[in-house]
């Protein structure tokens, strides 16, 4: 009876979570529509407006349309007002006013002949399609009348692929709660996983594809629902993921009930803002961007990049040069980081020092410097002819350098900076670590006869690690994203050399306009970062604060 | 010479450390927007002039608002979410507790610029362009992973006897939570609030990119907006600079003591 009703109680949020699914798609459906009325009116009023101020000679000119040619007109008048223009098909012709008959054939499978139009307006057509007559007030009096007409619309599908996915994880899941299941376990997870990305792609793409140059786009109301609906969905796929890992334990939500309720806002949040954008990042690194529109071009990109199609494999801007770039970037700084962070913390942590605290106060300022402060300050000082850098070296005797003008120049500015600014906080990582270790430790390795060297050796540095470790891996991360720096101290020069992969991601997409290729060139760094994350993992496992580190109370 | 050497190094340190904090002081408080190039981080004119500029226009108070509204909302927001996540994290065995805390991982390793086009979309999308809600939505979410493994780190070390015997006064999971760890765990929260404070106060990249309206705008992006690609108002720059910066470095000074404790809990105690 009981065990029945728990059953029940773990089909029914998927029989919920369905039921919403399906609302969602129907919710789409209308939308969809209703999006593609509003584009279709503008568009083909607009359209037809031009088109019958053109009068013979502009309509023999787009004789042989085809939809590029319309959406180049759109373009060139109106750029950005059509983003879904890709969902429409037109045929067009014009008529002669008086006679009702077709004048100019515009489209060869022009279905829709001459229907008298007599008065302007846009009428939806009972095949779905909608026609746009506007009358030309031309010179020989009201001649010519323009009539363009969508295809039948057909608006966004359905992802019907992702219910289904859905129905299979709700099986999946069933079999495993009922355990005749054989490959119990993963078959849940990943239908859940498919499923959430089958309705998440296409959703995604929908809204990708209006032109992301164009910024000064205005969306209506209907825009806001279709990214409440995607927001729906993406709150109810870790939400399923979440209902099916619970249920994979065989005995319900219930024990874990709090557990999952305490982690939800965060990782609703998560998946929201931070997993759905860059799950559509993914998807744009196989579409390239062409007239406002994204066209699937398959793996290309990856191609490109990893042969460095139209350079040298091993220049600037190759993505293997400014990856050894990066790595030696990131260590590098990290290596300084630590190893100056550490000595001073050293210095700081002895028990006889005084202004310890003044001390303390004083060298974390870097770190509360806005970071983008940081770099510009710094690219001042740098700079050749006004900069401090070379006016202490003037003072020392030494010749100015062109900062800027040789790879290691540029390279030593741009580790200066980022030295400067990230020191503290290995220091105070550093600092924390070096006041828990018991003093009696030493005590007990003077009486040993230990040297200095090898107190540091066998009990700082062991005891350290735990502290260290973490934060190491964590800074190398921050490093090798590190924006600000490269970008405002060196800028890439000289000639893209000191470019780090994120900058130059950025370059090739907000200075080049190559939205797909930049997509594909940063999940590239992601699959690079994941391998260290992956080489770095059992380091950083030992160091995860073990229930057992936890002061013996689990 | 034994005692002054650990001294003479750490002045070393601490001049080249604030050498360029003082050099900004300088500029900011010199009349003109030249970059000085004498060594000396003293300044050779005490003068008003830029932040009278500053100061007397009336969108720049906006903007300081906007500032103080996206950062304590980011804070806010933040730090619940992390508190409440990490709480689960430190003190739950559930099934994908694991995973969860491998994702948080690794969505510190997803590429900014992978996700500023998506996320400009989905903003838009919103209709939350040129708001604040918007940045308050994109700052606390992106500062979560850290957030929770640091705060994490902090409950791990509670003894769990507290709650043990809270558990035996008929108290419940929420009461738990409220009464018991929060208290505790002031001392990292407020570092954690620290970091949410200044992911939000500090950054400039996403700020640029979704505000388009100069009433809009956040304090980085003003200050920012006074570096041209071929002249830079460096006096005005400079004062901006210092604008943003006082009161990130006030919050150090007064949770400086915190945050060395705050920082390492969760790793050390053995």
């Amino acid at each position: 009876m009981t065990r029945q009703a728990a059953r029940v109680g773990l089909i029914a949020p998927f029989i919920a979570v369905l039921f919403a699914a399906a609302l969602g798609a129907l919710a789409l459906q209308r939308y969809s529509a209703e999006r593609h009325r509003a584009t279709a009116t503008a568009f083909v009023t607009h359209l037809a407006q031009w088109y019958a101020e053109q009068g013979p000679a502009g309509s023999q000119a787009l004789a042989r349309d085809s939809r590029v040619r319309f959406a180049a007109i759109a373009t060139r008048t109106q750029a950005g007002a059509y983003p879904y223009l890709h969902d429409l098909r037109f045929t067009a012709h014009t008529v002669d006013a008086r006679a009702g008959e077709a004048l100019w054939p515009i489209l060869e499978d022009d279905r829709a002949v001459a229907l008298a139009v007599t008065r302007s307006g846009v009428t939806h057509l009972p095949n779905g399609a909608w026609r746009a007559a506007v009358r030309a007030p031309g010179s020989d009096g009201e001649r010519s009348v323009a009539v363009i007409e969508t295809q039948p619309l057909s608006p966004i599908a359905v992802p019907w692929w992702g219910l289904a996915a859905s129905c299979l994880a709700a099986f999946a899941l069933w079999l495993d709660v009922v355990r005749r299941w054989p490959g119990r376990g993963a078959a849940p997870l990943l239908a859940a996983a498919l499923s959430a990305g089958a309705i998440l792609t296409p959703l995604g793409m929908r809204l990708l594809a209006v032109d992301a140059t164009e910024v000064g786009t205005t969306l209506g109301s209907a825009d806001l629902r279709g990214a409440a609906l995607m927001l729906a969905a993406a709150v109810a796929a870790p939400l399923t993921l979440l209902g099916v890992l619970a249920a994979r334990r065989g005995s319900g939500p219930s024990p874990h009930r709090w557990a999952y309720a305490y982690i939800a806002p965060a990782m609703v949040g998560l998946g929201v803002l931070v997993v759905v954008p860059f799950i559509f990042g993914v998807v744009m690194s196989f579409h390239e961007r062409a007239g406002g529109d994204w066209r699937w071009v398959g793996a290309s990109h990856y191609v490109d990049i990893l042969a460095a199609t139209g350079r040298r494999l091993w220049e600037p801007m190759s993505f293997y040069f400014t990856l050894a770039v990066t790595v030696l970037w990131t260590l590098v700084n990290v290596a300084l980081h630590a190893s100056i962070g550490l000595a001073l913390a050293l210095l700081l942590a002895r028990p006889t020092l005084r202004f310890k605290a003044v001390y303390r106060v004083l060298l974390i300022v870097p770190w509360a410097v806005p970071s983008y402060i940081t770099a510009l300050v710094w690219k001042g000082m740098f700079n050749q002819q006004y900069g401090l850098v070379n006016h202490l070296l003037g003072v020392l005797g030494l010749a100015p350098v062109s900062w800027f003008a040789s790879f290691w120049a540029a390279f030593a500015a741009n580790v200066t900076t980022n030295t400067w600014l990230g020191f503290p906080f290995m220091l105070v990582v550093s600092l924390g670590a070096l006041q828990s270790i018991p003093a009696d430790l030493y005590e007990a390795a003077e009486v040993d006869g230990a040297t200095r060297w090898q107190q540091f050796r066998h009990i700082t540095l062991p005891l350290l690690r735990p502290a260290l470790v973490p934060a190491l891996l964590l800074g190398s991360v921050w490093t090798f994203n590190m924006f600000n720096v490269i970008y405002l101290v060196s800028g890439g020069q000289p000639g893209h050399a000191t470019d780090i992969l994120v900058t130059e991601a950025y370059r090739l997409a907000f200075e080049q306009d190559r939205y797909g290729y930049a997509a594909a060139w940063s999940v590239l760094i992601f699959v690079v970062l994941l391998a260290w994350g992956f080489v770095t993992r059992r380091a950083g496992e030992d160091d995860e604060p073990s229930p057992a580190a936890g002061g013996g109370a689990h | 010479m034994r005692r002054l050497l650990p001294h003479l190094v750490l002045l070393v340190a601490t001049v080249v450390a604030l050498f360029p904090v003082a050099w900004v002081v300088k500029m900011a408080l010199r009349s003109s927007q030249t970059f000085s190039t004498s060594l000396s981080p003293w300044p050779d004119e005490v003068s008003l002039v830029q932040f009278e500029t500053l100061f007397a226009d009336p969108v720049f108070w906006r903007q300081v608002l906007n500032s103080v509204v996206v950062a304590s909302a980011t804070t806010a927001v933040g730090v619940f979410l992390a508190c409440t996540a990490a709480y689960a994290f430190s003190r739950y065995r559930f099934p994908g507790r694991r995973a969860g805390l491998q994702v948080l991982l690794v969505t510190q390793m997803f590429p900014g610029t992978l996700m500023m086009i998506p996320l400009y979309r989905l903003i838009e999308s919103m209709g939350l362009l040129d708001r604040a809600l918007g940045l308050v939505l994109v700052y606390s979410t992106t500062a979560i992973p850290f957030c929770v493994w640091q705060l994490k780190g902090w409950f791990d070390t509670l003894p769990k006897e507290l709650e043990e015997s809270a558990i035996m006064d008929g108290a419940g999971p929420l009461t738990l939570f409220w009464r018991i760890i929060l208290p505790l765990s002031r001392p990292a929260i407020a570092v954690t609030a620290l970091f949410s404070f200044m992911t939000a106060w500090n950054e400039y990249v996403l700020a640029a990119t979704f505000m388009g309206d100069e009433r809009a705008y956040t304090l980085p992006v003003r200050v920012q907006s006074y570096v041209g690609a071929y002249t830079t108002e460096w006096g005005l720059f400079a004062a901006g600079a210092v604008v943003v910066s006082l009161p990130v470095m006030a919050l150090f000074f007064v949770l400086q003591r915190h945050l060395v404790g705050g920082l390492t809990a969760g790793g050390v105690k053995g």
